[in-house]
């Protein structure tokens, strides 16, 4: 195992507990991802892929098993302390982009920043530096109204990664775009991934997914499948 | 934490929801704007009386028969009444109280009006002058032939300009006009000193009380908090003097003060039960929007938590919102319930009165502050504590 890897999954099992019925969404997964990969998570619905999506973007806890997020143990840590980590470690991309409707793109990537108590100016030259990452800097006070799917999803990585986190996760980042934009998204992702940021993606979408530089693949709870696509 | 961050996003949310955001206050400014509306107006009222008793000073007070009595058994002899300031503890003075209806002369005009004996400007509340000056110590205490007119009298004569240093004659008597009063409305009250035309008392009571007999004194105090003894000792003395079969009462601005407070009392009650009703009522508006507004922005609430928010600052977003809809509606209540209360009172109760009372703009802020505070503590806390225990994945899921 190793001590520097950006996420180390041990033994970890989810069973939900719906009164007369319990669900094993996990039935004990461990796989280490290190600092700098592009990794892609698949498989059919039911294989537990969504359970171990909110688990690695500490959302949840595991009913077992260890999770080390950049070296912090995760697994008991309480609400408040979930959400202290998710703000400092973790970015996320959702497939419907979630971002605030009348705000400008600007107010929407520097969001994380004021949770995290940067003050005003230094959140918008963060924000407005996040924004050109991504290929937006002409587009900083438009709202998501006034943007396309694609540029609203840039808008959506360039707030993941406001807070420079550790690991940047997407759930099924291109779900909502046509083919050509999702290319044009897989550029941005391949760009970030170059820069040296740790990429984890859920998807079902081969395509997509053949853009990451390995790719998990799981079913009924398990992993099983696990190997690099040769890119990179 | 960056306060002003929450409010400028609270407030954003609630101008994108204008119209809601009205409705749903509209209920809170109506009785905010009540409330003030008639504490701002009572306070007019309070005015407006103390404004009418003026005339009557807080270290007076009228002895005068019961109405069962027979006046002519009942009258007092003047020269037992000047007697009193020797034999009742606490009286420096006591005079004829009322006047009487004279014809008067001022230049060629002859006008019949009601005159009398001034008040001692040392236990009276000020009236205002319009020219020279009230009767003084010394007019009173040299029985000087001088006289003030009042306002009403100024105009039954139609005087003209100042008119001190002329003379006015009542019957032979020629009376050196030294001042005119303001307006003074003062007329409610029985037996007092509204009169067109005052001297100084020891002169009435030297050429105009007849027979040496008055039916209404006046007494006045040197400790004003002795009311109540010193009035029962007056009554003793006259029963000494005039027997137990002639019945005296007493009446003193207390007396009048206590039955408008009672008024007030009622109209406060009142005031208090149509403040809580409508705070209910608006409080439970503002819970229905709140709930309404965390349960739209579900996804919103799940993406805030997952790129970081804690509980506590998910809880701060909408109890902020709520406390921004409940204090822009008390702030809107508090202005028009000011306007209106000083409206009210500027063109009724200072018209009648005469007496401009200040607002209470500190009572008005407080209650406002007060209603604030209620209906957010009672009402946004619920909503608040809803979205901030939303669970994150299903509220991102939340379609």
């Amino acid at each position: 195992m190793n001590s520097s890897a950006a996420i180390d999954v041990r033994e970890v099992t989810k069973t939900y507990d719906l009164g007369d019925v319990k669900v094993e969404a996990l039935r004990g997964v461990s796989f280490t991802i290190a600092r700098g990969e592009y990794v892609a998570i698949m498989g059919p619905s039911g294989s537990g892929k969504s359970t171990l999506m909110n688990l690695l973007g500490c959302l949840d806890r595991p009913t077992t098993g260890r999770y080390l997020l950049d070296s912090i143990d995760v697994s008991t840590l309480g609400d408040d302390q979930l959400a202290a980590i998710r703000l400092k470690k973790l970015g996320f991309v959702f497939q419907g982009f979630n971002l605030l409707a009348r705000t400008s793109a600007l107010k929407n990537v520097a969001l994380p920043l004021f949770y995290a108590g940067v003050g005003s100016r230094e959140r918008n030259a963060l924000a407005a530096g996040r924004l050109a990452e991504v290929g937006l800097a002409d587009r900083v006070n438009h709202k998501p109204s006034e943007l396309s799917g694609g540029q609203q999803q840039r808008v959506a990585i360039a707030r993941a990664l406001v807070n420079d986190p550790a690991v940047l996760l997407a759930d099924e980042p291109t779900g909502n775009l046509d083919s050509t934009t999702s290319e044009e998204l897989m550029g941005v992702f391949q760009h970030l991934n170059e820069a040296g940021r740790t990429i984890i993606m859920v998807t079902h979408d081969e395509d997509v997914a053949g853009h990451a530089r390995r790719i998990i693949r799981l079913r009924d709870g398990r992993i099983v499948d696990d190997q690099a696509t040769g890119k990179g | 934490m960056n306060l002003t961050q929450y409010f400028t996003e609270a407030f954003a949310v609630l101008a994108a929801n204008r119209v809601r955001s009205l409705l749903t206050v509209l209920g809170l400014i109506i009785g905010v704007t009540a409330v003030i509306a008639i504490q701002v107006l009572g306070a007019g009222m309070a005015g407006a009386v103390s404004g009418l008793l003026g005339g009557l000073s807080e270290r007076a007070f009228i002895v005068f028969p019961s109405q069962q009595a027979n006046f002519t058994r009942a009258s007092i002899k003047l020269s037992d009444l000047q007697r009193a300031k020797d034999e009742i503890p606490n009286v420096v003075a006591a005079m004829p109280a009322g006047g009487q209806r004279v014809v008067a002369a001022y230049g060629h005009a002859h006008h019949r009006i009601t005159f009398g004996a001034g008040p001692d400007e040392r236990f009276s509340t000020s009236t205002p002058i319009r020219y020279g000056r009230k009767l003084s110590e010394d007019d009173i205490a040299e029985g000087r032939h001088v006289c003030v007119v009042s306002d009403q009298g100024y105009t039954k004569f139609a005087m003209i300009g100042d008119p001190t240093g002329s003379s006015l004659r009542v019957g032979d008597r020629r009376f050196t006009i030294v001042g005119v009063l303001g307006t003074d409305k003062s007329g409610i009250l029985p037996l007092n000193f509204n009169l067109d035309v005052t001297v100084p008392y020891p002169t009435y009571e030297r050429y105009f009380v007849h027979g040496n007999a008055i039916v209404f004194a006046r007494f006045l105090m040197a400790d004003a908090s002795k009311v109540e003894a010193t009035e029962a000792d007056t009554l003793n003395w006259l029963r000494h003097l005039k027997g137990p079969r002639v019945e005296y009462q007493t009446f003193d601005r207390k007396a009048f003060s206590k039955g408008v407070d009672g008024i007030f009392a009622g109209i406060t009650i009142v005031v208090a039960l149509i403040g809580a009703v409508s705070l209910l009522v608006a409080g439970i508006g503002i819970l229905n929007i709140m709930l309404v507004s965390v349960a739209e922005r579900t996804r919103e609430i799940g993406l805030r938590k997952a790129i970081g928010a804690t509980r506590f600052q998910v809880l701060l977003q909408f109890f902020i919102e709520a406390l921004a809809l409940s204090g822009f509606g008390c702030l809107i209540g508090l202005i028009l319930g000011v306007t209106i209360g000083a409206l009210v009172n500027d063109f009724a109760i200072v018209k009648f009165s005469g007496v401009v009372a200040p607002i209470p703009w500190v009572r008005s802020i407080l209650i406002a502050t007060v209603f604030t505070t209620v209906v957010t503590l009672a009402f946004g806390t619920y909503p608040a504590w809803r979205a901030a225990t939303l669970d994150p994945i299903e509220a991102l899921r939340y379609e």
